[in-house]
Parts: C-alpha cells; structure tokens; sequence
C-alpha cells in the first residue's frame, strides 16, 4: 500500500525540523512525507498524487486571506472523498465552528500542542480506515494475482469496458465511472450472498 | 379539484436523524427558520410569498402556519432526486436560481425542509411548476422521525431495528390549472404559540431581507404576512423607516449619466457631501445611519431589533455573507473589519452596534463585487478591499464630526466657567463700588452679598479646578482602557502562539525522552537542545512583555522630549553604541514638553533604537537619528537608521504582533507591535516612510498630537 502524509501548514519550516517529522519519516520514509505551505500547491498536489493512499494534516489558520482550513477542506472534498484528513490548529476548539468539518467529513482533530504519540495514534487510525476500504482491497489483489490485473471486469452500456486496473483508478480518482461501480460491486455481493450463490466466512 | 385515489410513498434517502441533528445547529430558532424558508422562495424566483399564521394563540388542533410562494415549484422527479436527498457535494450547489432571474441564491441549500420541523410536526407540501396539470402533495409526519429517535436511543441492539429511509411520506396528485405554479407549505401541529410580540419579531427580521432602498428591480420580491393580530391582518413587510432615529443620517448616490459617486467627507465641523470619480468597484448608493446611546434605546423600544452593523444589497436582495441570522451579536462576523479597527486605534472609533448601513450593488454596476463559494465572505480582489476601505472612510468621517463635536462641548464648559467666573468678579466690582456710596443699612447688606458671592467663587473656581482634573481623569482613564483591550488582544495572541511554542518544545522533548541516548541521532540531539533553548527564549521575552503590560502605570507627567531621548542616546545605549560604531544625532527642541506616561514614551524609544541596532549589524558608517518639527497642532517625529532598510513587501506588516525577521537573535516580534500600540494610545499614530538616508535604511514617521 503506498502511503504519503501531506502537511499542509503555512509555518512549514518549523514543522519539517521538528522531533514529529523524525517519527513520520523514520516510520513511513522521507519521501513519503511531503509539505505544502500554499493551499493551492497543496491542493495540486493531491490531485496529482490520487494514485496514492495520502493522509493529510491540515491547518486551521492561514495568513490573511488565502484560504483557510475551512475551504480548504472542501476544497479537497470536491476532489475526493476517500481521503482523512486530520485538522491540526492552535485555534481553541471551543472557537471553531465545526459544522462544515462535520458536513466535509474530517477524519479528526488535534491540537497543536498536541504530542507525536498522539498524532501518531491517529494517524494509525487513518491507515486501518485505508486497509479496509475497496481501492486497497483491489490493490492487494492485483499484487497478490498478477493476472487478474488487466482483465475487464466492468462494462458500460456504451460498450466501454474496464479492467480491475482501469477500475482501481477509476476509484481512487473518484470518477462517475470508480463510483458507481463501487455502488454495484456492493450490490452484487449482496445479491449473490442472499440468493446463497456465496457464502462469507471469517 | 379531485383527489386521486393513488396512493404512493417517497423515503428520505439520507439519515434524517443525523441531518436533523446538523439542521438544529444551523437553525436555533423559528424566526431564523422562517427565514429560511422564505430564502427558499426568494430562490426559487417567487414574486410573492404569503406567510399566513391561522389560529397560533392559543395552540390549538387548528393552529397552521401556512407558506405559499408563486415560484418555480417542483415536479415528482424534483421531489424524489432533490427534496428527499442530500446533495453532498458543494459543487451540485447553483449560484444563481433559473433565468430569466438569475437571482444569486441566498438560501441555504437543503436547510429549509428542516427548518419546516422546528415550526410544526406535520408538513403537507403542495407543489406544481408551470404546464404541468396536477398539483403533488406529499406529507411528512416529524414526530414519527422523532420518536424512532427516541426509540433508537432507547432500545438495545436488535434485529427489528427501523430506518429513518424506512419511514414513508405519502404522496399524491391533485387536479389544477396547467398556469399555476408554486410551492405551499403547509405546517399544523405547530410547536409553540405565536404571540403578537413573535409575529412582530418576525416581521422586522423579514423586513431585512429585502433592502429598504430598493429602487426598481425587474423581478421585486414581496413577503406578505397574516394573522390574528391587529395590525398583522394582512401586512407586507416593508423595510423599516430608521431615518427618524438615527441621529446621523447619511445617503450617499450614485449619478449614472454623469458617472459620479457621492461620498461625505467632514469638513469645517460639519458633514458635507461631495461628487467625486467612482471607484475601482463602481457605481453604489450608500445610507450609513448613526445612532447615538439615545437614539439607540428609541429605536429599540420602537422597533425591537438590534442595531448590527452595515449590510451589502445586490440588487435589492441580501448577499449571501449577510442572510444568515445570527441573533447573538457576539457570534456575527465582522466581514467588512469595522470592530477590528478598535484594536488598531482608539476609542473614538465607532462599531457596528452604533450603525445601520445598506451598501447597495448591483450586477450593472458592480460586477467584480463577487461573494466566496462558501457563502461567508467576499472573493478577496482589489475591487473588494476598495468597497471596505470605502465604507470605513465613510466611517470615519462621523469619528471625525463626533470627535470635534465632543471638544467643542469640552471648550465651550471650559469657556463658559471662565465667564462665569470673570462675571463674578465684575459684579464684585460693581458692588464694591455701589458700597462706598451707599448708607449704613444698605452696606451691612451688601456685605452679606458680597459674602455669598466670595462663596459663589470659590464654588465657580472650585468647578474650574475639578473640571480640569475630571478631564485629566478621562485622558487617564481612556488610556487604561486603551492598555486592557490592547492587553486582551495581547493575551489571545500570546495564548496563540503558546500553544505551538508547547507543541514543538513537547515534542521535541518526548522524542529526547524515548530514544535518548542513541549515538546514531546525536545530531537530532543537538538540534533538539538548541530549538527548546531558542524556542523557550522567544516564550521568555512573550511573558516578560506581558507582564511589562500588565505593570505599567498609566501616570501622567510633563515629559522633556529631547532630554528623554538624550538620556537613552548619551547615557544607557551609549556602551552599545560605542562598542558598535553607532552615530547619533538629536535634532529636536530642547522646549518641547510633552504630557503622557513617561515609562510610554521611553518603551516607545527603547524599541525603536533596540531595532535599529539590529538593522544596522555589518553596516559601514552606522547612524541613528531623530528629529522633529511641529506642524500646527501635532509633533511629528522622525526616526531613521541606516541600516538594512525594510522590503517593500513588509511594510504594511511590520507592526503586526509576532511578526519578525529577527528571530535568530532572539526578536519575537514583539517590539515593533507595542510601539504601535503605545502610540495610538497617545492618540497619535506611526508609519513607515521613505529612508531618509540613502542607499539603504528606515525612516519612521510618528505624529503626535500636541499643544504648544
């Protein structure tokens, strides 16, 4: 599974050197953590890194008047709804409005004085969500049987059709095509567990 | 019209419950829900909308609250796809409803239904658009989500378990006329009893819907309200007449032909309107009303709202930054910075509590004026910025009539006891010389008088002497208040960054404390112990400064301006100098007496020269001076180095608090913030201007208020 945390903070500088992205690299690799400190390179970057399972650490407070954690967030949401996203500020929570936190679905929130542990128990957290969703199941499929990755598994009544490969893409870059294929995978598996043509054990 | 005998189920496809619960976040009370639902019509480009309140007091089975709209209404297919579903992404959100309105949506998309269920358990919704020829009813029952809420709170786990997407709302068609149109909303089982005073209250928040300047729009929006109550039978809501309350009332116009733009400016004591160019934004009509804590309490009592700031119209409509209503006045948000500029100044400025305003765009006119996606604020373009700098210009103007109104009150008591005073002496005069003349009898009286009028002056001197103390108080007392909110704003800043001074400086220390000692990251170590070192220097210096607030005195003497800044240049920075091959020169009157906190002033120098040592490190020739000149009724003092000077881009930042470029030698960004505070609290104000000394330097300019 190829994992990257994007930390997306406009006071970078003091962050890179400090002891939590020691932990962060020293876990996942140094070219697995990237920083962005302009919401809008920030925002190119997870379009262009959808490929990857990224898990982002978000600042509230920006300097004045480029985005804020707020839109940005949204910002990401129109992009993708598969990615956490962990909000990160100084600002005290009882300040916060949370709403559109809620409505954009936030992975989590911390504190700035927050302390690696913490961040990393969190980040934990994002990483079993990953494990368990279906891009990564796909993922671990085509690893694991080679041969399966180029066969066509979805077809469209426009005579299109997908292979597990094309489909996984099709997912991670939440395309009409990834998302309503999730829906119908779902569905079938539904169907064939009722109509006792498959069973599902542990 | 004949009810059909088909009848047929919609489900919610979402979590009801869960949307609800955010709904009641949004919506915290039924005027704003009623807002809501009128935002909607408005939305969906009804002319009129009829709220109609039938037997609400008492609350009864036949208490209803009816809304009707003539607007687009909806077809099954718009039921199913949107009145039922969520959209959950922003990008599905229109900005503007169908042409040929195009109006910019106000609502809040998927808000209204919600806000139905703060009014009433029971929704009948009637719709239809045009051509179509049959009216949908569909019928929700609230309670029923209510109580499988409380049901799911309740019960343990198990199997029967019943969804909120279970819950079915019937639906059905009805015949009608293929050119009706509209939505009906048609709310019973009502939670609460509307009162005459509720009515009210809902009638004035409607009213702010729509600006009361509207000039002609193509598409008006008319909101009617009936009831019960005198007065409510059948009223339209008409923006309220503010005019005869304000004690300012200013309404600026545009002049299209002539492309002129009214602005007031104050001028000779009185407010004077002027024609000037437009703008970069173009073309508006400005009324800005003024209320004074009289006039504030009139219009309270007589209109019972809150006097909350200024609004921006486009095209006679709310925008989108200001449609919510938000009733606690502490959470509403300051977008065009009226109340942030108490920070930066002093306690002449006025704020939103004190002024009603209607800035009217229009899309003609004021096209690059655009509100933000997200719906609270405006996109940040040159356009933008201009429209509140022209608003707080128009603002300042009042600071400025209010400010020489209250010096003319000042001068004219001042005045006015001297005369007395001066009066007294005459009529002294006279009786002293009435006495010589006079006989025996009428001398012992007037010795009486003569008595009582020696007591009349003493009491008339003793006014003089307490006035004069009374305003000494007031200056003092102003600059106490001054150093508390600059305190306040200092202790949430300070607060701020305390917090990621902690998380780096924890950090680094729980990482020490977990692989410590491990020869391969001594380096990391290291690194470790310096940043806790500098990181705990910069908290240092925070605490120190704030406890310097916290401690200083607000005494006032008369303060030698030239011997003050002498003694820092010749006796305590005179080793640093020396040892540096710094150069200074003092170009100011040895006369000039100054009236104000002395330990003010000396911070005011102390942090000035402090920075310009550090600007001028590996300068050659390094020179520090200051000078100064009176221009009329101020002081202005300049103050320059020539050292590495300050990039264009940092000087309208400099002054902000935690800013700097010095961090490595232990600048917090402290400095620089609280000269700026300490001089706005003398009323006076300081800049960065061009350097005085070529080719590199920085020259500040600080203009003092001043009496010879």
């Amino acid at each position: 599974m190829d994992l990257c945390v994007l930390i997306i903070d406009d006071d970078i500088q003091r962050i890179k050197e400090g002891a939590l992205i020691w932990e962060l690299e020293d876990k996942f690799g140094s070219d697995n953590i990237a920083f962005e400190s302009d919401p809008n390179e920030a925002i190119n970057y997870i379009e262009e890194n959808l490929h990857k399972n990224i898990i982002i650490l978000l600042d509230i407070q920006f300097p004045d008047k480029v985005m804020n954690g707020h839109e940005i967030l949204s910002k990401i949401r129109e992009i993708s709804e598969l990615i956490p996203v962990i909000l990160w500020s100084a600002v005290s929570e009882d300040k916060e409005t949370f709403s559109d936190f809620i409505n954009n679905n936030a992975f989590g929130f911390l504190s700035k004085s927050a302390t690696s542990e913490e961040m990393l128990l969190m980040i934990d957290r994002a990483i079993s969500y990953f494990k368990t969703s279906l891009d990564n199941t796909i993922e671990d499929w085509i690893i694991q049987k080679d041969g399966d990755k180029d066969k066509p598994v979805y077809f469209t009544s426009e005579g299109k059709s997908y292979s597990l490969n094309q489909i996984l893409n099709e997912i991670r870059t939440q395309t009409d095509v990834g998302k309503s294929f999730a829906k119908k995978l779902n569905e079938l598996t539904i169907d064939l567990l009722l109509r006792n043509k498959e069973t599902l054990n542990d | 019209m004949s009810k059909s005998t088909q009848i047929n189920y919609l489900n919610f496809n979402f979590d009801v419950s869960a949307y609800r619960l955010l709904g009641r976040e949004l919506i915290t009370d039924r005027i704003t829900a009623l807002f809501e639902i009128v935002k909607n019509s408005y939305d969906a480009n009804a002319n009129k909308v009829e709220v109609d309140f039938i037997d609400v007091n008492p609350r009864t089975k036949k208490s209803k609250i009816i809304i009707k709209d003539d607007g687009l209404g909806m077809e099954l297919d718009d039921l199913k796809n949107k009145w039922m579903v969520i959209g959950t992404s922003s990008k599905r959100r229109e900005r503007t409803s169908p042409e040929p309105y195009g109006r910019k949506v106000v609502g809040k998309k998927g808000i209204g239904r919600f806000a139905v269920d703060l009014l009433g358990a029971k929704l009948t919704l009637k719709t239809k658009k045009k051509g179509d020829k049959k009216w949908i009813f569909l019928e929700t029952d609230w309670s029923q989500y209510s109580d499988l809420e409380a049901k799911q709170l309740t019960l343990p786990f198990e199997e029967e378990k019943e969804f909120f997407t279970d819950i079915k709302n019937e639906y059905w068609f009805e015949d009608g006329d293929e050119s009706e149109h509209g939505t009906i909303l048609e709310i019973e089982s009502i939670n609460d009893t509307w009162t005459e005073y509720d009515i009210n209250r809902a009638f004035k928040e409607l009213s702010r819907l729509v600006s009361p300047n509207t000039k002609f729009t193509k598409y008006p929006f008319n909101i009617k309200i009936k009831s019960e109550f005198k007065g409510f039978e059948d009223v339209m809501v008409k923006p309220l007449s503010i005019i005869e309350f304000a004690t300012i009332a200013i309404e600026l116009k545009y002049d299209k032909e002539r492309g002129i733009q009214e602005i007031v400016i104050f001028e000779n004591g009185k407010l004077v309107k002027k024609d000037v160019q437009p703008r970069v934004f173009g073309l508006v009509d400005f009324y800005l009303y003024y209320f004074n804590q009289v006039d504030k309490r009139k219009f309270k009592d007589k209109f019972n709202i809150d006097i909350d700031g200024i609004k921006i119209y486009r095209d006679g409509i709310i925008t989108t930054p200001f449609a919510e209503t938000e009733s606690d006045q502490n959470k509403q948000k300051d977008i065009l910075g009226i109340d942030k500029r108490r920070y930066s100044g002093f306690f002449e400025k006025i704020n939103s509590r004190d002024l009603l305003g209607f800035l009217e765009l229009t899309d003609e006119n004021n096209p690059n004026v655009i509100e933000a996606t997200n719906r609270q604020d405006f996109i940040d373009n040159q356009e933008w910025k201009e429209i509140k700098l022209f608003i707080i210009e128009q603002i300042q103007q009042i600071e400025k009539l209010q400010k020489y109104e209250k010096e003319n009150v000042r001068q004219v008591t001042r005045s006015d006891l001297g005369k007395a005073n001066q009066e007294l002496k005459n009529i002294k005069l006279t009786i002293a010389n009435v006495r010589k003349e006079a006989s025996p009898e009428v001398k012992k009286q007037l010795q009486f008088i003569e008595a009582d009028l020696g007591k009349l002056q003493g009491t008339v001197n003793k006014s003089i002497r307490d006035y004069a103390k009374l305003e000494e108080e007031s200056k003092q007392k102003e600059s106490l208040f001054f150093s508390l909110v600059s305190l306040q704003t200092y202790a949430a800043m300070f607060s701020h960054m305390t917090k990621h001074t902690i998380g780096h400086v924890l950090r680094d220390a729980e990482y020490f404390k977990k692989y410590f000692p491990n020869e391969k990251l001594n380096d990391r170590f290291k690194l470790i112990s310096n940043r806790i070192y500098s990181e705990f220097l910069t908290l240092r210096t925070g605490v120190d400064f704030m406890l310097k607030y916290a401690q200083s005195d607000n005494e006032i003497e008369d303060i030698n301006l030239h011997d003050l800044i002498n003694n820092l240049f010749s006796n305590i920075y005179v080793n640093e100098f020396q040892k540096q091959g710094i150069e200074t020169q003092l170009e100011l009157s040895d006369k000039l007496i100054l009236n104000y906190n002395k330990k003010a002033i000396e911070d005011i120098f102390d942090n000035l020269i402090s920075n310009s040592i550090k600007a001028l490190k590996g300068i050659n020739n390094k020179k520090i001076k200051c000078s100064g000149v009176i221009e009329q009724d101020k002081l202005i003092l300049y103050f320059s180095d020539n050292g590495t000077g300050i990039p264009e881009e940092d000087k309208y930042r400099i002054f902000d608090i935690f800013f700097t470029k010095t961090a490595e030698e232990g600048g917090a960004g402290i400095g620089l913030y609280m000269v700026k505070t300490r001089i706005e609290a003398m009323q006076g104000n300081i800049e960065v201007i061009d350097n005085e000394f070529k080719p590199s330097g920085a020259t500040f300019r600080i203009t003092l208020p001043f009496k010879k």
